[in-house]
């Protein structure tokens, strides 16, 4: 009909086949873009998911518009990935995802169908219609019967009914408030508040003002027994708001000026907490000890914030007691005005910088690091977690002692004491850092009763000696396969069982939780941004794909791979040294070098080797170059041939046997290992003798194969993981080359080719066909 | 307007399904003619159709319309002369599209530039008054989809659409056969009025003898891909349908026909 119209059919199939593919291959390069990746493999199952998205997205938007149409699929995409999100969030194994989507899409597309049936007059309903809509009631209620069901049924009767009621809240993720959120639990935990007779409402107002707000009615709502405000915003709000309800405050550096209360003992009847302001007057002193001599101050504070004002004002009243300090102050609104502040600073000629606690400078500290490196001037300042940043000296309280503290104070509350007989109190310990290797760089010489009181230290080869007392709570790992192969399964029980014979789990009181992306990447994708969101303490990455993915999405958490036959291609490291500071791993190369030293055993006059591999696959470049270098070392010649798929194996191997061969190796090239058992037939016709280094192959026809030992990679994975848990930096631990050899002989191949082969040689295989 | 020199075409051609359908068909039609072509199944009236309008190209011989040779132009090519209206009515119209769409994409047929500029109220107001003339009151349903239609309506659409950019040459495919007597009645009306009122040349494929004798200028009967027949305006007014039937006896005695072929001519016919 269109061709009679004068429409030129082909030319518009052609047109629409050519701008789908072309938004394909943007979407594409947006993905591998985003991911900072791309494998041939990513676009498996991706069609699927394409399908659904549009199937979904037309049937919440209906419309002919083409732009409708456009942004209906758009729509579905989204929708389909946040259901994926959702689900994770829930909890659900990657594994279960797949009948997930599924049971999604079909959900989609039956309620459209039953919208649909009930829009259309009756008279053009078809009988299938009319039985889906006569169905359809029944089947919506059993699924939303189920939902529901299964709702109330762990909400009401999988946890049995709580004593106690805290709510935690914290205004932002931020080092010292996540240091006491973490201590309050550790220690509201050890004081017996577990999860059988507690519930514990632990909430995050990320920095926003309103959400505060939202969270602490939410307590009021659910009753909350007490509430414990971490941060001077929170405990703000909850003064104001909450007048019935015991409120305990930690990590507060003045309650006096919140108005809440006037001395330690008296207070408003329903609040107390733990405070405490840093003693400018104390880091100044020690500032002398460090810095002798005429000394110019530069200091920068936001005087916006009440805090910051106060403890300058400290500091401004304590250099007034020495005559040869001065202070240069100046004021900044928002961190990115940071770097040029102490630019100016450094411009008008202080010595150092000093800097007393205040949110946004503390947030800029790595520019005031920079502008500081140009004079090397030494920095000291208030916040421990920024010592090996470059500060020289920091002295402040510890957070830890504050959340613990709390915890005490909610106890007490809760055996019934009066809260308004419970005074503040003041932090109970302080934290002093040295950090020497910044000493040494701006010529600082700390004197050594510093350094012997100092509860964390830098040395100046960088090693850490922490002298805090450690909270001891849970350890979290996660352990990230990509697939289910054969070999990947090997690794993953190495790395089991080496954790369980080392008795890692009871000793360190860790979890090791098992993630299994099914050979997608997508999900793999998904899987990884769980584990980071999770805050896991550590990763374990077998398998290249699953380390490119996690260390695309992770940039913090200790990271260990195993079972990477090539780490340095992907950018993951330059050499073994110089590596992304938080990744490290063991990496095993197929042992193609010592296959070849073997054949040269074995067969002393032999002269070619025949080999066929896959340009396009990295891990094969990698393995044949080796295999280059070896067969100079030992005196043979390497016969190349390339395919880009299996299909073409054949062909390339018959061209091999025309050339006249001696001996036929595979390494790890992924095209022709699917060929294996062809190749062994083929060349068994010539009586050539066919090398391999999977362990395995010998099995389906090899003549020899020298193959890693996976489990014994695992195994070592695991032990070098553990170094890790036990302290040691990923940044300190260099890349390390693990390849475990296993040699698989064929005897009774060796007998039919007539080859001897030497009684010591056969003694070194792991195993033998005869 | 219409010049056919010596067609010849053989479908599945060397195989033991060979039709030899169109066996050396000369012709000229003239600007303002319109033929009824009759014939029995199989007798090459369809494929003749089709090769004016180009859905195949021929073996031999050739085709010119208005004075340039189409004999290897492609479909779309030609329809910038020829127009069609086809005998199944869902086959002429684009179900997912609305009437003013449709009616769009006819009007845009031999003139098509890109990128094409879309309808407006502009457009959408012609194509209304032209929904007149139909009398089916489609004027206001301009936004309904085609596949919400009856058979009949969609014919009607389809013979709008092929007229109404005024085609050289409108070929008309037993385009009432798939219809109730009174919608063929109501399209036939349709078809007549619109040739009278452009002076169209047009081409129609009918089985029924009455319509064949009562419509157009000239009649041409076919047989196993040959013309056998063609009666002018004068012989169709001393014609009757029994006279027909005769032709196609005489037929009979020459290629004795089988009584089978013969009861199905007459129950096609009868």
């Amino acid at each position: 009909m269109a061709s009679a119209s004068g429409v030129n059919v082909e030319l518009f199939k052609i047109f629409a086949v050519a701008v789908a593919n072309g938004l394909v291959g943007l979407s594409g390069g947006l993905i591998a873009q985003y991911q900072g990746f791309a494998d041939i493999g990513m676009g498996i199952g991706t069609v699927v998911i394409g399908l659904a998205s549009v199937i979904i997205g037309e049937s919440v938007l209906k419309s002919r518009n083409i732009a409708v149409k456009i942004l209906s699929a758009i729509v579905g995409a989204v929708v389909f990935r946040l259901m994926i999100a959702c689900a994770l969030f829930i909890g659900f194994n990657p594994n279960d995802l797949k009948l997930l989507t599924a049971l999604f899409v079909l959900f989609t597309l039956f309620i459209t169908k039953y919208l649909n049936d009930n829009k259309k007059s009756s008279t053009s309903e078809s009988k299938s219609g009319r039985q889906v809509r006569k169905y359809a009631p029944v089947l919506i209620g059993v699924v939303l019967i189920g939902v529901v069901g299964a709702f109330v049924y762990s909400t009401f009767f999988s946890k049995p009914a709580k004593t106690f009621k805290i709510g935690v809240l914290q205004v932002a993720d931020n080092g010292l408030l996540n240091i006491t959120r973490e201590s309050f639990l550790v220690e509201i935990k050890k004081l017996g508040y577990t999860e059988e007779n507690c519930e514990l409402l632990v909430e995050n107002a990320n920095g926003e003002l309103p959400n505060v707000n939202a969270i602490l009615d939410k307590f009021l709502m659910n009753k909350v027994d007490v509430i414990v405000a971490i941060s001077t915003p929170v405990t703000q709000a909850a003064i104001k708001k909450v007048t019935k309800i015991p409120v305990v405050f930690a990590t507060v550096a003045n309650p006096f000026i919140l108005k809440a209360g006037e001395s330690d003992s008296v207070h408003l009847p329903n609040v107390t907490g733990v405070y405490g302001w840093v003693p400018m007057e104390k880091v100044l002193e020690y500032t002398r000890q460090i810095i002798p001599g005429k000394l110019k101050l530069g200091v920068m504070w936001d005087p916006a914030q009440a805090n910051s004002v106060f403890n300058v004002e400290q500091l401004k009243k304590a250099v007034t007691n020495y005559n040869d300090i001065e202070f240069e102050g100046v004021h900044i609104a928002s961190s990115n005005e940071v770097y040029q502040a102490a630019q100016s600073l450094v411009a008008k000629g202080i010595n150092m910088f000093l800097l007393p606690p205040d949110n946004i400078v503390y947030s800029a500290f790595e520019s005031i690091v920079k502008a500081a490196d140009t004079r090397n001037l030494p920095i000291i300042m208030c916040d421990i977690e920024r010592l090996e940043s470059g500060s020289v000296f920091t002295y402040g309280y510890d957070y830890t002692i504050s959340g613990i503290q709390a915890a005490n104070m909610v106890n007490r509350i809760l055996n019934g004491e009066n809260i308004a007989n419970i005074p503040f109190e003041r932090y109970k310990r302080v934290s002093m850092g040295v950090n020497l290797k910044a000493a040494e760089k701006c010529g600082v010489i700390v004197p050594d009763d510093i350094i012997n009181s100092a509860t964390l230290i830098v040395n100046k080869d960088g090693s850490i000696i922490d002298k805090t007392p450690k909270l001891k709570s849970k350890i979290r790992t996660a352990l990230f396969l990509f697939n289910d192969s054969k070999s990947a399964l090997e690794v993953s029980k190495g790395v089991n069982d080496f954790f369980k014979e080392k008795n890692v789990l009871k000793k360190k009181n860790m979890t090791l939780d098992v993630f299994n992306a099914q050979n997608e990447f997508h999900l793999a994708n998904s899987v990884a941004q769980k584990i980071v969101s999770n805050n896991y303490d550590y990763i374990i990455t077998l398998s290249t794909p699953s380390l490119q993915v996690m260390a695309n999405n992770n940039k913090k958490i200790p990271h260990v791979f195993g079972f990477v036959s090539d780490p340095y291609r992907m950018g993951i490291a330059k050499d073994s040294m110089n590596h992304i500071e938080n990744i490290t791993g063991v990496q095993t190369l197929q042992p193609v070098e010592s296959s070849i030293k073997t054949i040269r055993e074995i067969l002393p006059k032999a002269k070619t080797i025949g080999i066929v591999w896959n340009p396009a696959e990295a891990c094969s470049e990698a393995c044949t170059e080796i295999a280059r270098k070896a067969c100079e070392l030992y005196g043979f010649k390497l016969v190349e041939v390339n395919v880009t798929n299996t299909s073409e194996v054949q062909e390339a191997v018959n061209s091999l046997i025309s050339k006249k061969i001696d001996v036929f190796l595979t390494s790890g090239d992924n095209t022709v290992v699917m060929a294996v058992p062809m190749i062994a037939k083929m060349l068994k016709e010539h009586k050539i003798p066919f090398v391999t280094n999977a362990f395995s192959d010998v099995e389906v026809g090899a003549f020899l194969s020298v193959g890693a030992d996976y489990y014994e990679v695992g195994r070592e994975t695991a032990k070098y993981a553990l170094k890790v848990i036990n302290g040691s930096r990923t940044k300190d631990l260099k890349i390390y080359k693990f390849v475990p050899e296993k040699m698989y002989l064929n005897l009774k191949l060796a007998e039919e080719y007539g080859i001897k082969i030497d009684q010591k040689i056969i003694n070194k295989a792991a195993k033998v066909l005869r | 307007m219409i010049t056919i020199n010596n067609l010849h075409k053989k479908f599945n051609q060397g195989t033991l399904n060979e039709v030899y359908a169109l066996k050396g068909i000369n012709i000229k039609i003239n600007k303002g003619d319109f033929v009824t072509i009759i014939g029995t199944n199989g007798s090459g009236k369809s494929t003749l159709l089709n090769a004016i309008a180009g859905t195949f190209l021929p073996d031999e011989g050739s085709i010119f319309i208005d004075g340039n040779e189409v004999t290897n132009q492609v479909e779309f090519k030609r329809a910038k002369y020829i127009s069609r209206v086809f005998q199944n009515p869902f086959s002429g119209t684009a179900a997912e599209m609305t009437i003013a769409e449709n009616l769009h994409l006819a009007s845009l047929r031999g003139s098509r530039r890109y990128p094409i500029i879309g309808l407006n109220h502009q457009s959408i107001n012609t194509y209304k008054e032209e929904l007149k003339q139909l009398e089916m009151q489609m004027e206001d349903r301009t936004d309904s989809l085609i596949g919400t239609l009856s058979g009949g309506q969609r014919q009607a659409i389809t013979l709008l659409m092929a007229v109404i950019k005024r085609p050289l040459v409108l070929l008309l495919d037993e385009h009432t056969a798939a219809l109730d007597p009174k919608s063929a009645a109501q399209i036939i009306n349709l078809t007549k009025k619109f040739i009278e009122r452009d002076n169209l040349t047009a081409v129609m494929v009918t089985h029924s003898m009455q319509q064949a004798l009562e419509l157009g200028n000239r009649t041409i009967m076919m047989n196993k891909g040959e013309i056998i027949e063609d009666l002018s305006l004068a012989d169709k007014r001393r014609l009757t349908v029994n006279d027909l039937l005769n032709k196609f006896s005489e037929i009979r005695k020459k290629e004795k026909l089988t009584d089978e072929l013969v009861l199905d001519l007459k129950n096609e016919y009868i």
